[in-house]
């Protein structure tokens, strides 16, 4: 009897029933639409600020102690090294697939034919890894330093033989006066060199005076085989919080719950805690100021889609409301007539929550799937990317269109109880 | 003691006393009309016996119990036990047929029963229209329904509410003799109409008058032929 009142009621009213719907709907399709935006917006956010550099610098302690004793910022000049063999450790450890790039970097001082001075880097460019894990990775400053542009020839392919190449600054390029194809005659500590310069660089900033190498050919320089000064890395990180800071400060001053939850979230600071698990005599520190600007975009990002949702739930909310209202007036001689047949206020109530529901369920499935879409839709436009579909929003649109649907039901459902049969029944 | 006793009750809506002083009895397996112009406080009376309000002042004793002081939940146990319902407009549901409108009454009563249903419907001479919704039944049938959703749950008074205000004469005549028939069977039936050829047939009609009783007739040659015996004034 009950589903037959509920069926003929959604059969009967199916135009207010399916105004109801879509309103739900589109509740359901922003909700939709701006929780998997916003749990995905994370790594878009990421992944554009990357383009931008490494967010994660490591160097040997000893540097790192000289560098907080006299706030500089030093490159060597301790004789404290990296080992180039552990590099690849730092694909190895928890948050392993976070590190999305990394590029070590030596330096040397050279001597060109005329007497001048110049610094030397030796980084990789595109270097191949074939990890443990069968992974595959292609790492170096060509996509790590993607503002530098070549002004002339091109880059350097490590892949393709290029350990006898060069790039060089714009800045020495000019002062030189050499270009690609030129070659560059370099003294150094131990070992002179004659390289070709594959490409001149604009990199807007100090790189423009140095000449970059592979690495092989900059330790052989110096003699400084296996050592390497720093590395850079790029890691998806999330954005920092209390716990984060903390840890940062002091792993050791969290409890054992907080330590495992701080360890497994990709907090840079618990990359940064890994990766000197793992690279020996090693400080790894985030760049404060690209890790904050993570934070602070993808907070404000996060800010105005929460806010969208909340708006567009309020708007279903009130939509709700005024439809299920009025359906409640219209079918007052119905209600008052079960009431006056004996009914009480749940049985009545629970017909028209369940009706609404059964609406809901339909409205939210579609607007679930419409929402879906519109992400895509977003997706494509604003990053040129899907959004991946995280299966949390599933559970999190459903208990929102609950309850929005409820909270949509219940001026409906307190006129619902304060109707009086009589009233209705005599038209009173 | 009587199925239903009314004691010094008022209704009283500000200065306006819909029911003033209004004492009443009804005894089991009578008859009674209830009789009044417009705004004379017969709905208001209805209600009240119909457990659908509450006086403002006085006893309103339903097989001993007084009612008037019954929460509003409780009212709704009592009128879903104990009353049958019957209205002028019909208030079938629309998007039900005719054996669902009686079954509503079931379901909110106890267990829905299509079987028996349909036999209330048989009683009313309406088997065959069981499957037919309000619309495609005319205005007797439709009363016929709504006396079949009254019976079904077999309450003890059948309570009608201008029965045949909206029928024609040959309606009226097919209901009137439905209430005669439910009589018979030993129902207790309280008809409010303003109808007098409907009034008259019953054991015992009351008249009201601004919310006051003022007269009583007592068809005391009840047959079906409708023949004044007395007339007291109250």
């Amino acid at each position: 009897m009950f589903f037959r009142m509920i069926f003929g009621t959604l059969f009967r009213q199916w135009k207010k029933m399916l105004m109801i719907a879509f309103t739900i709907a589109l509740g359901a399709s922003l909700a939709t639409a701006m929780l998997s935006v916003m749990l995905d917006v994370g790594d878009k956010v990421n992944q554009e600020l990357k383009t931008y550099g490494a967010n994660i610098t490591v160097v040997p302690k000893e540097n790192s102690v000289l560098s907080s004793l006299y706030e500089v910022e030093g490159e060597g000049g301790t004789g404290a090294f990296l080992r180039e063999d552990e590099l690849g450790k730092i694909k190895t450890i928890f948050w392993a697939f976070n590190i999305i790039d990394y590029a070590p970097f030596i330096n040397a001082s050279v001597t060109l034919d005329d007497g001048t001075k110049a610094s030397a880097v030796g980084t990789w460019f595109n270097h191949h890894m074939e990890l443990p894990t069968g992974e595959q990775l292609d790492a170096g400053v060509k996509s790590m330093r993607s503002w530098w542009e070549v002004i002339d020839g091109k880059w350097l392919d490590e892949q393709t033989g290029g350990e006898n190449g060069a790039m060089v600054g714009k800045a020495l390029a000019e002062k030189l006066g050499i270009k690609s194809g030129d070659t560059l005659h370099l003294n150094g500590t131990v070992s002179e060199l004659t390289l070709d310069v594959v490409g001149v660089f604009d990199a807007g900033g100090e790189e423009d005076d140095k000449i970059f190498m592979p690495i092989d050919t900059a330790q052989s320089l110096d003699g400084l085989d296996g050592k390497i000064d720093s590395i850079e890395v790029s890691a998806l990180t999330t954005p920092e919080n209390d716990l984060a800071i903390k840890a940062a400060k002091d792993p050791k001053s969290l409890t054992i719950a907080q330590y495992e939850t701080w360890y497994c979230t990709a907090y840079a600071s618990s990359i940064c805690y890994q990766i000197q698990e793992v690279i020996t005599d090693s400080v790894a520190a985030p760049v404060r100021q690209v890790a904050d600007s993570e934070g602070a975009i993808l907070e404000k990002t996060q800010l105005l889609m929460t806010l969208i949702t909340i708006l567009s739930l309020v708007g279903a909310a009130l939509g709700i409301c005024n439809l299920v209202t009025a359906s409640v007036m219209e079918r007052s001689a119905e209600i008052g007539l079960m009431k006056a047949i004996g009914a009480q206020n749940s049985s009545v109530s629970g017909l028209v929550l369940t009706e609404i529901m059964v609406t809901a369920i339909f409205g939210g499935t579609a607007g679930f799937f419409a929402g879906w879409g519109f992400a895509q839709i977003i997706g494509h436009s604003v990053f040129g990317s899907a959004i991946a579909m995280r299966p949390v929003v599933i559970p999190l649109v459903a208990v929102l269109v609950v309850i929005v649907t409820l909270a949509g039901c219940i001026p409906a459902i307190r006129m619902l109880l304060r109707l009086s049969p009589c009233e209705v029944l005599h038209g009173r | 003691m009587s199925l239903l006793e009314l004691k010094n009750i008022y209704k009283i809506y500000g200065d306006l006393h819909a029911l003033d002083n209004v004492n009443l009895k009804v005894e089991k397996g009578e008859w009674l009309s209830i009789m009044g112009p417009s705004g004379s406080g017969k709905s208001t009376m209805m209600n009240i016996i119909g457990c659908m309000d509450k006086p403002s002042k006085g006893e309103v004793l339903l097989d001993g119990v007084d009612i008037a002081k019954e929460s509003s939940k409780n009212l709704t146990a009592i009128r879903r036990d104990k009353i049958g319902l019957i209205f002028q407009q019909f208030h079938l549901v629309g998007y039900l047929t005719a054996i669902e409108n009686v079954m509503l009454a079931q379901y909110y009563h106890s267990v829905p029963d299509e079987k028996e249903a349909l036999e209330a419907l048989d009683r009313v001479g309406l088997a065959d229209r069981a499957k037919h919704l309000p619309s495609q039944l005319s205005g007797g049938e439709q009363q016929r329904v709504c006396v079949a959703r009254a019976l079904i749950n077999y309450p003890e008074i059948i309570l009608a509410d201008e029965p045949t205000g909206n029928l024609d004469d040959a309606n009226e005549k097919i209901v009137v003799d439905l209430f005669h028939k439910l009589h018979n069977e030993g129902t207790t039936l309280i008809v409010v109409t303003h109808d007098p050829e409907v009034a008259e047939v019953a054991q015992r009609t009351v008249y009201l008058r601004n919310g006051k009783l003022h007269k009583e007739t007592i068809n005391e040659n009840f047959t079906g032929e409708i023949k004044f015996v007395s007339e007291v004034e109250l």
